[in-house]
């Protein structure tokens, strides 16, 4: 072996990958070769010093949880746990059917007026962050992928009644990179979608009866910031994991000009 | 398997990985908060394709090849630039040629100076040496996870390694000075 072919192989040396045959080889030639016994050292200096659990980085704290509410449907131990291993006595079906009749009655009969008004929206903000999970698990993020509002908006007619609104905000950090059908609240409605940084908003909008323009909701739940508006017959539903302030500067875009 | 199941799977296998997948993520994208992003982008990625994980294979492997292309996705529209630095061709001929400096001065180096030697290796070999020195990864499962030839992985070692001896015996040398 001459010294060329002992630095191809001198890593693998020091790393044990080696067969013992090139092995013993590569051996040889280090007990005889003072250049390549020094080239071994520096060799060994270096991986010595990455050794040190300190060069690692530590996971930051929130990460687990972020990730946690990225993959809602994983969290399900609880409930598998409870179905496994949790037996109810034979009179608790009847009592808890009873008692969930008995909370239904109420609600049906001791709402007070609002209070469906403001459910309407939670349940709503409710449907459409499903609607961006699932987007985001079942690789159908985009029907028509493209960066051009002028492909986009073509591509929704014909497949929804109304034309939604579509711009680009590329410029301030809000990139269009497409669009789909989707379906909220019993309809169909246009999804834009919008990239920010590594981020993912989804624009939800479908036709309001009135025209009613009104300031933006917001809504927050499992990590996720919805902000909901009206404007110019249509009804709008961002949702996205960025954070409140990001998305609020996304609304504002979109309320601006038309 | 049903959903639930498969879903439990993915949880049990893949959530203790995430010290690895956020360390690989920290190296290749160089700040914190990026990594955060790919990680998390790496996991939706890999619940998406998990069908595709066959039992028995590496795991660690796979996921570590779910975040390694993540992180090249991002850095791709990131800086282009960063992925591109590379070394010089004749960086090979110099290591026979060239006497090496004395083990002694790299031997000194601080946590904070081999960090920033590691930064500073192009993408390609700084991923390889993330994946054997700080993950112990074998060569063929950094094969499997950056896609390239087990003869590349050693090379790349190889120079990657060189380069830190380098530039730690260069740094040690000028704070002496």
């Amino acid at each position: 072996m001459n010294c060329q072919e002992c630095h191809e192989y001198i890593d693998a040396y020091i790393d044990n990958e080696l067969d013992v045959a090139a092995a013993i080889v590569v051996k040889q030639h280090l007990r005889d070769c003072a250049k390549c016994q020094q080239l071994l050292e520096s060799r060994k200096v270096v991986v010595a010093l990455l050794k040190n659990p300190e060069i690692s980085f530590e996971v930051p704290d929130a990460l687990f949880g972020k990730i946690q509410s990225v993959l809602p449907a994983v969290r399900s131990d609880v409930k598998r746990r409870w179905g496994g291993r949790f037996f109810m006595p034979w009179f608790a079906v009847p009592l808890a059917l009873a008692a969930t009749i008995a909370v239904m009655l109420g609600l049906v009969f001791l709402n007070p007026g609002g209070m469906f008004d403001r459910s309407r929206g939670n349940a709503l903000a409710q449907d459409v962050i499903s609607s961006h999970v699932r987007s985001l698990l079942a690789t159908h993020l985009l029907d028509v992928p493209s960066t051009d509002q002028h492909t986009v908006k073509p591509w929704f007619d014909g497949k929804i009644k109304f034309s939604p609104p579509i711009r680009d905000f590329a410029d301030q950090g809000f990139r269009l990179i497409g669009g789909r059908l989707d379906y909220i609240n019993g309809r169909e409605v246009a999804a834009l979608v919008y990239q920010r940084r590594l981020h993912i908003i989804n624009l939800f909008i479908w036709p309001l009866e009135s025209s009613r323009n009104t300031a933006a909701e917001s809504f927050a739940k499992d990590g996720y910031n919805v902000l909901h508006w009206d404007r110019d017959g249509f009804e709008f539903w961002a949702v996205s994991d960025v954070s409140a302030e990001d998305l609020k500067a996304f609304a504002g875009l979109e309320m601006q000009q038309s | 398997m049903n959903d639930e199941q498969s879903r439990t799977r993915f949880k049990t296998l893949l959530l203790p990985l995430m010290s690895d997948a956020y360390n690989l993520a920290r190296w290749l994208m160089k700040n914190q908060e990026d990594a955060e992003d790919t990680v998390q982008e790496s996991y939706l990625r890999a619940f998406r394709f998990f069908g595709s994980f066959h039992e028995g294979t590496n795991c660690r492997a796979w996921f570590l090849r779910v975040v390694r292309n993540t992180c090249y996705t991002a850095l791709g529209s990131r800086d282009v630039k960063d992925k591109q630095v590379s070394l010089d061709s004749e960086a090979d001929e110099i290591e026979d040629s060239a006497p090496l400096p004395p083990v002694s001065l790299a031997k000194k180096a601080t946590v904070e100076a081999v960090r920033e030697a590691v930064a500073a290796l192009p993408v390609d070999f700084r991923e390889v040496v993330v994946l054997r020195e700080l993950q112990g990864l074998s060569y063929k499962e950094i094969s499997d996870v950056s896609g390239v030839p087990l003869g590349t992985v050693m090379s790349r070692l190889a120079r990657a390694r060189h380069l830190l001896y380098l530039i730690l015996s260069d740094r040690k040398q000028r704070e002496e000075l």
